[in-house]
């Protein structure tokens, strides 16, 4: 396994305040990597630290090293534009485009990149909503709003947006918790399904879609990465007294 | 799901006294020649049911909390616990059968009696240490298990040898060994539950055999 972050003494602020304090991790390639811990420790924070997502907040600012594929993500000289097309983003809420009909929504990223041809808009449409999982549910009505969809389509529409234009990496910020318990399954499906071929990170506040989906997992608190292991191991064997206690649900 | 285990844990400490009765009743049986294989009938039924009791709370559990970290080590290590205690009661019945079958050994040559009933008193011992720990939850109280589970097993290796060495076969050489093979057996499972304490507690598998 490669790591395809490296994260070296990471830090955010909002303000004056600072939400994430002197963060090392290593995120390992194609696999999924889950961050978990209570509401306001960094999780969201910390990801969006991963494509400059972050410093788009007014008096949001970040220190420290990310190396993606190597190189500092934070360097003079890096397109953030770039980077936020090689590393993708889901949201809580599944945002689609809501004027844009369906395939419209998945081409929005080439369109926006310059490809006009007919030909490859159509075979990407086509290739990214297979990927998301949602190409026998909407192939007839590609024309449709995105907005029609129900919330598990709608979500699995913004992953095939997300992958059409290429992405090294899916961020999901709680892709699930705004989904019933079927639509879900099939969110967590597709999730280890695209860990094949792409790195993903996934916020949860569930902890048990991160016991079912991830392969690493690390917990945040306070905005301290206190552990950080296979999910096999924190969840089973959790080294830190801390971690135990969140997992066992006595605090958090 | 404390509430669940508080259960699970009361009905296990209910088996630990059962199952030390069931073996030390069928020894005194044995070794004093009381007849009291269908008081132990009875109660090794008992510990099989309540066994079953625990697998099934602990399923249930499962199911319903998807426990982790120590309390998924906790119930996995309490499914465990429980067959071990079903195991007491079950040797215990077999020791029992063999003195209902054979005649017991209270009127085998006295070295025989006395050799069994040393070898019964440190499984015994070893059966309530298994259960102190388990009330405990004392990690290092459950290693002292392994010393004594060293002396058993070369008693019950000794005993084989002395009969070895005789070229006759008489009830009481077959009813001793069948007898010290149990207590040899009762032994590994009070260290079982030892190991099985250790591992709720550090998540480590230490062996203590």
């Amino acid at each position: 396994m490669a790591a395809k972050f490296e994260i070296q003494g990471l830090n955010a602020w909002f303000g004056l305040k600072h939400v994430l304090k002197n963060i090392d991790i290593k995120i390992e390639e194609e696999a999924v990597t889950a961050i978990i811990g209570p509401s306001g420790c960094g999780k969201t924070t910390f990801i969006r630290c991963l494509n400059r997502m972050h410093e788009i907040t007014p008096g949001a600012r970040v220190s420290g090293k990310v190396l993606f594929n190597g190189i500092n993500i934070y360097g003079n000289g890096v397109d953030p534009v770039m980077i936020r097309r090689k590393i993708g983003m889901v949201f809580q809420k599944p945002n689609p485009f809501p004027m844009m009909s369906i395939y419209d929504n998945v081409a929005a990223g080439l369109k926006l990149n310059g490809v006009r041809d007919k030909k490859i808009l159509d075979a990407v449409v086509k290739q990214s909503l297979e990927l998301a999982n949602l190409w026998d549910e909407v192939k007839d009505d590609l024309n449709k709003s995105g907005a029609s969809l129900s919330g598990g389509q709608q979500q699995r529409l913004c992953i095939a947006r997300a992958l059409a234009v290429e992405p090294e990496v899916l961020l999901m910020d709680e892709p699930c918790s705004a989904l019933d318990p079927i639509a879900t399954a099939k969110i967590e499906a597709l999730i280890r399904k695209l860990a094949e071929n792409y790195t993903v990170v996934i916020v949860t506040h569930n902890m048990q879609q991160a016991a079912r989906v991830s392969d690493y997992t690390a917990f945040l608190y306070l905005g301290e990465l206190i552990e950080y292991g296979s999910t096999k191991q924190i969840f089973e064997n959790p080294k830190h007294e801390l971690t135990e206690r969140y997992l066992t649900g006595e605090f958090g | 799901m404390d509430s669940g285990l508080e259960e699970l844990s009361a009905t296990l400490y209910r088996m630990g006294e059962l199952a030390h009765r069931a073996v030390l009743t069928a020894l005194l049986e044995c070794l004093n020649g009381r007849e009291a294989y269908n008081e132990i009938l009875e109660m090794s039924d008992t510990l099989v049911a309540m066994a079953d009791h625990v697998e099934d709370k602990a399923f249930e559990l499962i199911a319903r909390f998807q426990p982790v970290a120590s309390d998924l080590r906790t119930i996995k290590s309490y499914m465990k616990i429980a067959y071990d205690f079903a195991r007491f009661g079950r040797y215990a019945l077999d020791i029992s059968f063999v003195n209902k079958r054979l005649g017991g050994l209270k009127n085998c040559e006295e070295w025989i009696n006395s050799y069994v009933r040393d070898m019964g008193e440190k499984a015994l011992d070893m059966v309530r240490l298994s259960i102190e720990s388990l009330k405990s939850h004392d990690t290092q109280l459950a290693e002292k298990i392994s010393a004594k589970e060293n002396e058993v097993d070369n008693m019950y290796f000794e005993f084989l040898d002395k009969l070895i060495g005789r070229d006759t076969t008489t009830k009481c050489t077959v009813s001793s060994v069948l007898v010290v093979r149990y207590l040899e057996r009762i032994a590994d499972h009070a260290t079982y539950i030892c190991e099985s304490i250790i591992y709720i507690a550090t998540g480590q598998k230490e062996v203590l055999r």
